[in-house]
C-alpha cells in the first residue's frame, strides 16, 4: 500500500506538473482526484486494510492528497500567471494611442478669460453694450469734438440711420454710468469696428477690454496699482510697465501703457491706454441722467482700453492678425482647452 | 513730425545725447517714433591723404599704402579697395574708432603687413553708400580733419505730437517744451524787434472762419537758390529745398509753427479777398492736380477766382517762380475745422492743413510774419512794402486765467505736490501766476480746464513719482457675469464634445440668413457690407476652409452676437457645423464612420438641460433639412442639414450639419441641479423588433410606447434600423426598428412574469395603433 501511495503520488503530481492548460490541469485532478481518480480508488481500499495499519495507511493517505492538491494549487497558479502574461505579451505598447477627439478654445476667449479673472479677483463686475451705438455713445458723450477724425466716414462704419458700429469698448463705460450710480467697477470685452483695411496687423473687427472705476478719492495711484496688478498678474512677476503720458479725449491726464514682459518676446509694447476720466465726460453723464452723483467735484475714476488681438498675437507669436479669423484647424487645435 | 536737433539747439540748451533727450519726451507725452541720424560722429575718423600704394607682398587682393593723416607721421594700410589713386583723399579710421556696428579699429598685421587703421568706405561710416571701394573725399578736404566737417552729425528725431499740442510742431515751440522740462533756460522767439509796420487798408474777409489775415507787400526781390544752411535745414526735416522764397516760409513755419504763404503779386489780379468758395468750383493747386471745392470751402480769391485754398495749399498760377520779383506775404489764422473738413474731402494734406487743423497760436501770426519778411531781405533783397491786415492783432485775445487748487490736484494725482513744485512747473510751461488763477499764453490754446494744469504737472512729475495702489471691495456680479459665465460653461461643454472654437467676422457679403440683414452704410467692400443674421455662413467658410487645406474632421463651434433689424437687435447666439469623419479608421479594425444628423443632435442635447424634440420647419437654401429644436414649448433653436448639391459647392463629402441656439432661450430654459433618487433596485430588459413602413417616425413609436402608461417600463433606446434598398431582408417599402426597453420597479426587484406582461401589453399597444409587425 505505501509503495502505491508513493507511486501515485510521483504519478500525479508528475501529471500535474506537464499540465501546459486549465484543461489538462483539470484533465489531472479528475484522473487522480475524481470519483474514479487513483487516490479516490485508493481510499476506497482502505476498507480492506487491517486496523493496525490503518491510522498509519490514512495519514500517508491524508498527507497523498494534500501534497496533490498543493501541487494543483501551484500548477493552476502558475498557468494563470502564465496566461496573464500571455494575455499582455501580445500588447504591442509602441503602436500610437488612440485619443478621444477633445475640442479647442479660441486663443482670444483664452486670453479674455485671463483678464477677466484678474479683474474679478479685485471685485470688478462685467458690463456690456451693444455694437451698434449711438455717436452720443460712441463719441458725443466721450468729449471727442464735433469735428474728431475719428467720426469720419473713412474711419467709422454708419449704418443708413445715422447709428454707427462702435470704434471702442469705451461707449460702455458711458453705457455704465447712464443706468448705475457710483461707485463703478466695471471690464467690458467686446468687439468694436474701424474701417481699416484687412492686412497683416489690422482687422476691421476686433476685441477689446474696457474699465471704469468710479467712486469717491479713485486717483492716478489707484489706475498706476490696478493697472500694474493686472499685467504682472497677466504676463508674469517680473513684467515691466511703464505709463507714458499721452492725450484721449475723454480722460485727463491720460496715459499710454508699455510693457515689456518675458512673454511678449522681451520686448516694448505699446498695449493699452488710460487715464483719469475726463471731468467733461463726467458732466456729459450728469446731464443726462438729470441728477448730480456723477458730479466730477464729488467722485473721480479711472478708465482703460486695450485691444486683445494684438496682444493675443504677440502673446503667442503668430506673424499675422487674420490667423485669428481664418479659423484654421492646424492653428486652433494648437490652443486646447 | 521731424526736428532736426541742431536746428533745436538754436534755441536752447539739450540734454547730453540724443537718447536721453528722446527719452524726457518720451517721459512726457511725447512719442518719439524714430531716431534718424544724418552724417558722421566719429571723432577718430579724419581725412587723410593716400602718399603711395604697393602690391602686399603676400596677398594678391591687398595693397599697402602710406597715407598723409595730417599728423606729420606717414601712416601704413593695408587696404583691399581699388578704388583710387594715390594723391586721393579718403576717411581714414584711426586706431581705437568704433565704427558703426561695435566695429573697432586697432592696430594689426594683415598677411603679415602692419597696418595701422583702415581706410573705409561711405556705408563703414553709416553714411549712405556712394559706389564701389573707398569714399572719395574731394580735394579740397583738409588732410587731418574730423570728418565731421565733411559729414556734419546730425540727429533728426521724428515724433508724434498728439492733437492736442499744436505748439509742438515747431522747433521753437520743441525747444520751449524741452526747456520746461528740464529746467534749462532757452532763447525766446528770435523773431525781430521793433514796432509793427504801419496797417494801410484791411484785407477784405467774407466769412467767420478766418479770425486774423495779414498780407505783407515785397517788391523787387530777387528769387534764386537757397544758400547751404538754409536747404540743410529743411533737408533735415525732410523737405526739399525749391527757392529762396518758397524755402524761407517753410523754414519759419518749421520754426515758429505759423504756416505762410507767399504770391507772386503780379500774378494777383485786383484785391485779395477771403471768402466761401461759393461758385468757383474748380482750383488748380501748386502740386498741379486740380480740385473740385465745395461751396463752404474757404479760398483766397483775387479778380480772377480762387488763388488758394485757405490753409490747405497755394494756386498753381499765383505761386512764386524764378521770375518772381513782386511778393504778397500771407500769414493768417483759420479755422480748424474748416480746414480739416476742406483737406480730408480732397485728400489734400499739406505742412500748412496740418498745422491749421489743430489751432495756430494767434499771437504767432504777425510775429512770423515779420520772421520771413526780415529773412527774405536778406537772402532775396527787395524792400517791405505795405502790410494789410483784417483781425485782432495789436490787442490780441484777452489771456485766459485757470484756477488751481492744490487739494484737488493730490486727489487726482494721489499724492500731493508742493506749490513751489507747481509754481515752478506751470511757469516753466510760461504760464504767469495771478491772484485768479493761472495765466494761459496765448500758444496753449489747450489748456482751459484745472484738470488741464493737473495733467502738466502729472507730465512733468512723471508716473515713478506717484504711488501704486490697490484695493478690492466686494462686487455684486450682474446680469453680463451671468451671461459671460453661462456661454464659457457652453464653451467648455463644446470643447469636452470635440469641437474646435472659431470666430468669425459679424460683418458680411449678405445677412446669410432668411431674414432682412441690416446694411452698413459706408462698407470697406460688398463682401464686408451687411451685419451678420446668423453665425452659420461664417463657420461653413471656415469649413470649406478647412476642407481644402485636408482636414478630414470639421466640427466648429462659434459663440458670437448676431444682428436682426426687429427688436432685439443683438442677440447672442451658439452656433456648430460638423462635417467629415467623426471616429477614424484605426488599426484595430475600427471602420470609420462620418458626422451625421444624429451626432450634431447628441451634441446639442448635451447642452440642454432636458430632452427636445424636433420638429420640421421650412428648410432654405443651401439647407435640405431644418428643425426647430424644442425643448416643452419652448423653440431655442435650428438644426439643418445641406442639401448634397450645397455641400458639394462647399468641397464636402458626407452630410454637413448646422445648429443655431439663442442663447436668451437656452438660458431661459434655467438648469435642473437638483437631487433625483436614483434606481437600487435592479432592471431587466427586453427587446422588441418591428416592422413598419418606411414613413414611420421613431418619434411615433416611442410615443405610443410611452402612451401606454405603463409603469414598469422606464428607459426606450433604439439599437438598430434597417432600411434593405435591395428588398431581400426586409421589404422595399418596409424599415426595421429594434428597440430596448428598460423595465425596473423603484422599490423591489422584478420578477420575468410581471415584466412579460407588461412587454406583452406595450406589444398590443404598437400592434393596435400603429401599422407594425413583429419580427
Amino acid at each position: 500500500m505505501e509503495d502505491r501511495i508513493a507511486a501515485l503520488q510521483t504519478e500525479a503530481v508528475a501529471a500535474i506538473e506537464s499540465a501546459t492548460d486549465r484543461k489538462s490541469l483539470d484533465a489531472a485532478r479528475v484522473t487522480h482526484l475524481g470519483k474514479s481518480g487513483g487516490i479516490t480508488r485508493l481510499s476506497e481500499g482502505m476498507r480492506d486494510v487491517s486496523k493496525d495499519d490503518r491510522p498509519r495507511l490514512g495519514k500517508l493517505l491524508n498527507e497523498l492528497r494534500q501534497a496533490v492538491n498543493a501541487a494543483l494549487e501551484a500548477r493552476e497558479l502558475a498557468l494563470a500567471t502564465e496566461s496573464d502574461a500571455a494575455a499582455l505579451a501580445a500588447l504591442d505598447i509602441t503602436l500610437p494611442g488612440t485619443r478621444s477627439e477633445t475640442g479647442s478654445i479660441h486663443p482670444l476667449t483664452h486670453l479674455l478669460d485671463k483678464a477677466v479673472g484678474i479683474f474679478r479677483r479685485l471685485g470688478f463686475v462685467l458690463a456690456d453694450g451693444p455694437d451698434i451705438e449711438t455717436e452720443w455713445h460712441c463719441f458725443d458723450a466721450l468729449n471727442t469734438p464735433a469735428d474728431h477724425p475719428a467720426r469720419n466716414e473713412q474711419d467709422t462704419f454708419y449704418l443708413p440711420d445715422g447709428r454707427l458700429l462702435r470704434t471702442h469698448t469705451s461707449s460702455v463705460q458711458v453705457r455704465v454710468m447712464e443706468s448705475q450710480a457710483p461707485p463703478v467697477r466695471i471690464i467690458a470685452p467686446g468687439a468694436a469696428y474701424r474701417r481699416d483695411e484687412v492686412d497683416a496687423t489690422h482687422l476691421a473687427q476686433f476685441t477689446q477690454m474696457e474699465g471704469l472705476y468710479v467712486d469717491r478719492q479713485v486717483s492716478v495711484a489707484d489706475l498706476k496699482g490696478t493697472l500694474e496688478y493686472f499685467f504682472r498678474e497677466l504676463f508674469g512677476p517680473e513684467t515691466e510697465i511703464r505709463f507714458r503720458p499721452h492725450f484721449f479725449p475723454f480722460t485727463e491726464p491720460s496715459y499710454e501703457i508699455d510693457i515689456r514682459a518675458q512673454a511678449l518676446g522681451g520686448k516694448w509694447m505699446e498695449l493699452a491706454g488710460c487715464g483719469m476720466v475726463d471731468p467733461a465726460v463726467f458732466e456729459g453723464i450728469c446731464q443726462k441722467r438729470g441728477d448730480r452723483v456723477f458730479d466730477p467735484e464729488e467722485v473721480t475714476g479711472f478708465a482703460f482700453g486695450f485691444g486683445l488681438d494684438r496682444l493675443a498675437m504677440n502673446l503667442i507669436q503668430i506673424p499675422d492678425i487674420r490667423m485669428l479669423v481664418e479659423n484654421d484647424l492646424r492653428f486652433l487645435q494648437q490652443f486646447p482647452a | 513730425m521731424k526736428i532736426s536737433l541742431n536746428w533745436l539747439r538754436e534755441y536752447g540748451t539739450l540734454p547730453e545725447s540724443v537718447s536721453e533727450l528722446a527719452e524726457l519726451l518720451t517721459r512726457a507725452g511725447v512719442e518719439v517714433e524714430e531716431v534718424i541720424t544724418h552724417g558722421v560722429d566719429l571723432p577718430e575718423v579724419v581725412v587723410a591723404q593716400i602718399v603711395s600704394s604697393d602690391p602686399h607682398p603676400n596677398a594678391d587682393r591687398l595693397s599697402v599704402c602710406q597715407v598723409d593723416d595730417g599728423s606729420g607721421e606717414p601712416r601704413q594700410i593695408v587696404c583691399g579697395a581699388k578704388n583710387y589713386q594715390v594723391g586721393d583723399k579718403v576717411p581714414l579710421a584711426l586706431p581705437g574708432a568704433i565704427l558703426p556696428g561695435d566695429f573697432k579699429i586697432k592696430v594689426g598685421k594683415l598677411r603679415g603687413v602692419k597696418s595701422e587703421g583702415m581706410m573705409a568706405a561711405a556705408e563703414e561710416l553709416g553714411l549712405p553708400k556712394a559706389g564701389e571701394g573707398l569714399l572719395i573725399l574731394p580735394q579740397e578736404a583738409r588732410v587731418g580733419a574730423p570728418l565731421s566737417e565733411i559729414f556734419p552729425a546730425e540727429s533728426v528725431l521724428d515724433l508724434e505730437i498728439t492733437p492736442n499740442r499744436p505748439d509742438l510742431l515747431s522747433h521753437v515751440g520743441m525747444a520751449r517744451e524741452v526747456a520746461a522740462l528740464t529746467g534749462a533756460a532757452w532763447q525766446d522767439r528770435p523773431f525781430v524787434e521793433g514796432d509793427l509796420p504801419s496797417v494801410t487798408a484791411p484785407v477784405a474777409i467774407e466769412t467767420p472762419l478766418c479770425s486774423l489775415y495779414t498780407l505783407q507787400a515785397l517788391h523787387g526781390v530777387t528769387v534764386g537758390p537757397s544758400p547751404d544752411w538754409l536747404r540743410k535745414k529743411l533737408e533735415a526735416v525732410g523737405l526739399r529745398s525749391i527757392n529762396t522764397i518758397v524755402d524761407v516760409t517753410n523754414f519759419v513755419l518749421f520754426e515758429t509753427g505759423q504756416p505762410l504763404h507767399a504770391f507772386d503779386a503780379d500774378k494777383i489780379e485786383g484785391e485779395i479777398l477771403v471768402r466761401p468758395a461759393g461758385e468757383s468750383r474748380d482750383f488748380e493747386a501748386l502740386d498741379e492736380q486740380r480740385y473740385a471745392l465745395d461751396p463752404g470751402d474757404v479760398v483766397i480769391a483775387d479778380a480772377s477766382g480762387p488763388v488758394a485754398l485757405a490753409g490747405v495749399m497755394g494756386g498753381r498760377h499765383s505761386g512764386v517762380t524764378a521770375t518772381t520779383c513782386n511778393l504778397l506775404l500771407e500769414s493768417a489764422c483759420f479755422d480748424a475745422g474748416q480746414v480739416r473738413k476742406t483737406s480730408r474731402r480732397l485728400g489734400l494734406a499739406s505742412d500748412s492743413s496740418h498745422r491749421f487743423e489743430r489751432g495756430v497760436d494767434p499771437a504767432g501770426v504777425l510775429p512770423a510774419a515779420r520772421r520771413a519778411v526780415e529773412m527774405i531781405l536778406e537772402l532775396a533783397g527787395g524792400s517791405v512794402g505795405e502790410l494789410r491786415v483784417t483781425g485782432p492783432v495789436r490787442d490780441p485775445i484777452p489771456a485766459r486765467v485757470v484756477p488751481l487748487r492744490l487739494e484737488r490736484l493730490a486727489a487726482v494725482l494721489g499724492i500731493p505736490v508742493s506749490a513751489d513744485k507747481v509754481d515752478a512747473i506751470l511757469t516753466g510751461f510760461g504760464l504767469g501766476k495771478t491772484g485768479q488763477g493761472w495765466e494761459i499764453p496765448t500758444f496753449r490754446q489747450d489748456l482751459t480746464r484745472e484738470v488741464d494744469l493737473i495733467e502738466e504737472i502729472a507730465r512733468v512729475i512723471g508716473m515713478g513719482a506717484i504711488p501704486s495702489r490697490i484695493s478690492a471691495t466686494p462686487a455684486v456680479p450682474g446680469e453680463a457675469d451671468v451671461a459671460y459665465d453661462f456661454q464659457m460653461d457652453l464653451r467648455r461643454k463644446l470643447v469636452a464634445q470635440g469641437l474646435n472654437e472659431a470666430r468669425t467676422s459679424a460683418l458680411v457679403s449678405s445677412g446669410g440668413g432668411c431674414e432682412e440683414a441690416l446694411r452698413l452704410r459706408n462698407p470697406l467692400g460688398e463682401d464686408q457690407a451687411f451685419l451678420r443674421t446668423s453665425l452659420v455662413p461664417g463657420l461653413l467658410t471656415a469649413l470649406t476652409h478647412n476642407i481644402r487645406q485636408g482636414m478630414r474632421r470639421v466640427a466648429l463651434f462659434e459663440i458670437g452676437r448676431t444682428f436682426h433689424a426687429g427688436n432685439p437687435e443683438e442677440s447672442m447666439t451658439l452656433a456648430l457645423v460638423l462635417n467629415g469623419v467623426t471616429a477614424a479608421a484605426d488599426w484595430r479594425g475600427t471602420p470609420a464612420r462620418a458626422f451625421d444628423w444624429h451626432d450634431a443632435r447628441g451634441r446639442l442635447e448635451a447642452l440642454l438641460p432636458a430632452p427636445c424634440q424636433l420638429r420640421p420647419t421650412t428648410a432654405k437654401v443651401p439647407f435640405a433639412l431644418v428643425a426647430e429644436i424644442l425643448v416643452g414649448e419652448c423653440c431655442v433653436g435650428v438644426l439643418g442639414q445641406l442639401a448634397p448639391s450645397e455641400a458639394k459647392k462647399l468641397d464636402a463629402e458626407g452630410p454637413v450639419l448646422a445648429a443655431e441656439i439663442s442663447l436668451v432661450a437656452l438660458r431661459g430654459l434655467g438648469r435642473d441641479f437638483n437631487y433625483r433618487e436614483f434606481p437600487r433596485f435592479p432592471a431587466m430588459g427586453r427587446d422588441i423588433a418591428l416592422l413598419c413602413p418606411l414613413d414611420l417616425s421613431y418619434a411615433d413609436v416611442e410615443r405610443t410606447l410611452r402612451e401606454a402608461n405603463e409603469k414598469l417600463l422606464v428607459q426606450i433606446e433604439p439599437f438598430d434600423v434597417f432600411i434593405d434598398p435591395t428588398g431581400e431582408k426586409v421589404p422595399r417599402d418596409r424599415k426595421s426598428i429594434g428597440i430596448s426597453l428598460t423595465f425596473r420597479a423603484p422599490t423591489r426587484t422584478l420578477n420575468s412574469e410581471e415584466v412579460n406582461t407588461a412587454f406583452e401589453s406595450l406589444k398590443e399597444s404598437l400592434g393596435t395603433k400603429l401599422a407594425v409587425d413583429f419580427r
